[in-house]
């Protein structure tokens, strides 16, 4: 494995390129227009979400920085007992956790909440990340493939079983990639597709709750019970259709004021923009979003060793299928479940999850020169 | 050391190369190289995937947005129906007979409830009433739109209000929602339902003829309030609010709003003491009072026993009231005064006298001898009085109401000529009150007895008709048309309730001189005849007393001994002033025996409550 030395700090300033001030810039300014979306969103309700919002988002940054200080090998040799770690967390919370909107995945700190599966994120990208990369080294991991399909099936079931299922849906996408980036062959990707179909089957039968299955059923046909499960997707159509080319002005979104989106502030924050700023809004977000995501690809393309690229890789499915995932739900073309959109939605464990991937992948960045 | 390249590594699978290739330190740049190539193929399909979402916005955001933009505005405002007041009725001294007052209802918004049952078993258990009904009373609003609020239950108690309020602010049952509105007060119950009438939903024929009718909605189903409806009912209004989810009305004002117009008052002829006293005078009975002014017609009171609560209607009777009402024996819907007509009994002798005189054709002073019974047509004739009045000209005979007399003097001037001056004052058709379904009574003649009945007239007839027996029937206020006649000096007039509604009374045709003879006599049958049970210190009255056989008799029976439907009609006509006539009272009771004893007694008092002490008028 190539290991890259620890950073100069003399030189660290000089080091510091363009991709890392954009990535920075891009995910600060997600952050910010998530904060006017959430004061629009939440003027009507009497928690103040904007000041909590921004209380993550000062924790994002910090954790932004000290995670992109710290050494990603560090963190890839130490990945088994952080993976096994975030895990019990994630299953003492599905447990014996808060129940909140219906699903044990929280845990209290003071006035904040966190929930353990942010964090199991990243623990299991860096297991996923060393494994894979594994498979080039003369000594080929044990357990074989399985054990990598384990690595994500556990949390994945954990996170079911709380029950979140859009939590659960997002490590998909991040296999997938990494194992793509790894290569996979036709017979193994056939496989794990017949796997992921068997879990899913498993899961609709044992894990999902009835008014889970109504969302996905409800998704085929909004309009056939516009109160059940299809009231939220045909109110966040309405709220993106109305809002025309230019939207309806800051805070003057009708649907979202008086309350006929859902969730305006976390997960429908994207209706949100859409409503109040138009397809203006929503063209210059998703720009921002490709800004980041590029910048990103462009520092995993210049990795230095196959675990790091693995890393950024997984750190930016998991982005991405967030940014996809909402936005297409929002809309009404996926099925409604609880993704958030990264940097814009409300909620202090997701942005400090964003804020740490982001931390990481700059990191990465940061030490491209360095050689063996 | 085998070095793979990248195209072997991309077509073999990297797995297999793995495993097949030691020296990892020399092949770590390639390894990079395939993922780089492979992460740029996912970069790409991410690309599409953002384009693919972006397209979606556009297509909602740009393509459909008019379709949108009408669906938010749809789910942000509410165009809420403005009630117009519905109009006042006042009697003709200015007091309220009907208005209107606040009352809480509860509406329901079918959209917002999630499970319909559970949401009216919540109800029933606030209203203490039976879910089922409330679904049955549901059933109305079928064709009304789900998002449409639309009645449950009126006049709601304020702690029920305060249920239903604070279900909704938590979110429990936001589908209540808690309306104040009007509701129609009846002051004085069921002393002039008759006159007034009541309100009803209007049915779903009503509504599609009528567009500005909705559910719930209320209109005139008798009397003044069907009468005026279109005036009372008013202009309803409308404001558009913005509403959010739950269907609470924003703060911001309203969008838009077009004022209800009260309906107009109106104003009756009607004067509320002299109803009240009516009303109170047959309590208990089954006829009617009708009072009216024989100058132009206005009538100050028209009461029909037995009555209703109009007040009943106003708040939805259920359909169990509804049906006893209706099935009740004596009809208690049914105005008596119009919507039935009777044998008049002698107070037909009013109209007897007239024809008698016209023409000449009957000298006043001619006397006839009565001595309790006569033969005509080969058959026996009895005069009320067994024992018989001795001779009397027509004044004595109608101041003591002799039978035998206007037996003998009917068969001389024949069916024909007593038929044409009955219908000269007023029987036999409607008199031209603005309520509907006025029965015309009957007047009968040979032309008629063919046409209706397919039999000649038979001579006979003639006799029972004389004293207002056989085939002929009148209304109560055809009687009082006709006592208005003689009291006015020969004009008939047309009653009417309406304030206004007076039309210029039309000439008989009957001489002065007649009129003049008449009424002096019928001042007789108060003063010293069968009608002194009517006479009062206050003013001088004149009237006529009837009594009308239900059933043929061989005997005359006194009517206590009768079983009550066959007991006889208690008539009494009178007027007064003598002098100059201001009020005609007409008293009818069905059943109610000997007019000069049941009926006379009451057309006293009427006279007596209306020219009585100024503080009872």
């Amino acid at each position: 494995m190539v290991l890259p030395p620890r950073l100069d700090p003399r030189t660290l300033a000089r080091q510091v390129r363009p991709i890392s001030w954009q990535l920075f810039g891009s995910a600060f300014g997600l952050s910010v227009i998530g904060l006017v979306l959430i004061s629009s969103a939440s003027a009507e309700l009497t928690t103040d979400y904007v000041s909590r919002q921004s209380v993550w988002i000062v924790a994002g940054v910090l954790v932004l920085v000290a995670a992109a200080l710290v050494d990603y090998s560090v963190l890839l040799r130490h990945a088994f007992w952080i993976y096994l770690a975030s895990v019990a967390a994630l299953a003492a919370v599905t447990f014996f956790g808060h129940e909140a909107g219906g699903a044990r995945s929280w845990v209290g700190i003071g006035g904040f909440g966190g929930q353990p599966s942010d964090f199991c994120k990243i623990a299991t990208v860096l297991l996923l990340a060393r494994r894979l990369a594994g498979y080039r080294s003369p000594v080929p991991p044990r357990g074989g493939r399985w054990a990598t399909v384990a690595i994500v099936a556990v949390p994945v079931l954990l996170i079911a079983r709380q029950p979140d299922l859009g939590g659960a849906l997002v490590f998909v996408p991040v296999l997938a990639a990494m194992a793509a980036v790894t290569g996979v062959s036709v017979r193994s990707a056939l496989a794990a597709a017949a796997v992921a179909l068997a879990l899913g089957g498993t899961l609709w039968i044992f894990a999902l709750q009835d008014y889970q299955k109504d969302r996905v059923l409800s998704y085929v046909r909004p309009q056939a019970d516009p109160l059940g499960s299809g009231y939220q997707v045909r109110q966040s159509r309405i709220a993106v259709g109305s809002g025309q080319a230019l939207g309806k002005g800051p805070g003057e979104g009708t649907q979202s004021n008086l309350r006929f989106l859902p969730t305006p502030h976390t997960d429908f924050v994207f209706a949100v923009l859409a409503e109040e700023y138009g397809f203006l809004g929503v063209t210059l977000v998703l720009v921002l979003f490709l800004l980041y995501l590029g910048n990103g690809v462009r520092v995993a393309l210049a990795a230095r060793d196959p675990a790091g690229l693995l890393l950024v890789v997984g750190l930016l499915a998991f982005i991405a299928g967030h940014v996809l995932y909402n936005t297409a739900m929002v809309v009404g073309l996926l099925p409604i479940t609880g993704i958030p959109l990264p940097f814009l939605s409300y909620g202090g464990s997701f942005m400090l999850f964003c804020c740490a991937a982001t931390g990481l992948i700059i990191g990465l960045d940061l030490r491209r020169f360095v050689n063996v | 050391m085998e070095v793979v390249s990248v195209e072997t590594a991309l077509s073999s699978g990297v797995w297999k190369v793995n495993l097949e290739t030691p020296g990892h330190e020399h092949s770590a740049d390639r390894v990079l190289l395939l993922m780089a190539a492979r992460l740029r193929w996912l970069a790409a399909s991410l690309a599409v995937g953002f384009f693919v979402v972006l397209s979606s916005y556009w297509y909602f955001q740009i393509v459909r947005s008019e379709h949108y933009w009408e669906l938010a505005e749809n789910n942000r405002l509410r165009v809420v129906r403005l009630e117009a007041a519905r109009g006042l009725i006042y009697d003709r001294s200015g007091r309220v007979l009907v208005e209107n007052v606040p009352t809480f209802r509860l509406l329901i918004d079918r959209s917002l409830s999630t499970d319909l049952d559970a949401s009216l078993a919540f109800a029933a258990d606030i209203l203490e009433r039976d879910a089922n009904e409330l679904e049955d009373s549901l059933q109305r609003y079928r064709d009304v739109p789900r998002d449409v609020p639309v009645l449950v239950a009126e006049e709601l108690e304020l702690n029920q209000v305060a249920r239903f309020e604070v279900a909704g602010d938590i979110s429990e049952h936001p589908e209540f929602e808690i309306a104040a509105a009007r509701r129609r007060l009846y002051r004085y119950g069921d002393q002039m339902a008759h006159l007034l009438g009541y309100l009803s939903e209007p049915t779903a024929a009503e509504q599609e003829r009528d567009p500005t009718l909705v559910a719930g909605d209320m209109i005139g189903r008798s009397g003044v309030e069907q009468l005026r409806d279109r005036e009372l009912r008013g202009t309803a209004g409308e404001r558009t609010v913005v509403v959010d989810s739950r269907g609470r009305v924003a703060a911001s004002g309203d969008v838009d709003r077009t004022d209800a117009r009260a309906g107009e008052s109106v104003t009756l002829t009607i004067d509320l003491g002299l109803q009240q006293e009516a009303q109170k005078l047959l309590d208990g009975k089954v006829g009617s009072i009708v009072a009216l002014d024989p100058r132009d017609g206005a009538v100050r009171a028209m009461v029909s026993s037995p009555s209703f609560d109009p007040n009943g209607f106003a708040g939805r009777l259920n359909q169990e009231d509804w049906e006893r009402i209706v099935g009740a024996p004596n009809k208690p819907l049914q105005n008596r005064a119009i919507h039935n007509a009777y044998p008049p009994g002698s107070v037909f002798k009013i109209a007897m006298a007239v024809a008698a005189l016209a023409d000449g054709l009957i000298d006043p002073k001619e006397e006839v001898y009565c001595g309790g019974s006569t033969r005509l047509y080969d058959r026996r004739w009895r005069c009320w009085q067994a024992r018989g009045h001795g001779r009397l000209d027509l004044r004595g005979a109608l101041q003591h109401s002799c039978d035998i007399y206007f037996y003998r003097q009917g068969r001389k001037m024949g069916i024909e000529r007593i038929a044409r001056y009955a219908r000269m004052l007023g029987l036999g058709r409607r008199t031209g009150i603005e309520f509907p379904a006025e029965r015309e009574g009957l007047v009968p003649d040979p032309e008629w007895s063919l046409t209706s009945r397919g039999l000649p007239w038979y001579p006979g007839e003639t006799i029972s008709v004389a004293i207002g027996q056989g085939p002929v029937l009148t209304s109560p206020l055809q009687i009082a048309v006709m006592t208005a006649a003689v009291a006015n000096g020969g004009f008939l007039v047309q009653p009417h309730v309406l304030e206004g509604g007076a039309r210029p009374p039309e000439p008989t045709g009957v001489d002065a001189d007649v009129i003049t003879f008449v009424t002096e006599a019928l001042a007789n049958v108060v003063a010293d005849g069968t009608g002194r049970a009517a006479s009062t210190p206050i003013v001088q009255v004149a009237g006529k007393t009837g009594t009308a056989q239900v059933i043929a008799q061989a005997t005359w029976t006194r009517s206590e001994v009768l079983p009550f439907e066959h007991a006889d009609h208690a008539w009494f006509t009178s007027y007064a002033p003598v002098e100059a006539p201001e009020l005609v009272v007409v008293v009818f009771l069905e059943h109610g025996g000997r007019g000069s004893e049941a009926a006379a007694p009451l057309a006293r008092r009427m006279v007596e409550t209306y020219f009585g002490s100024p503080a009872q008028t």
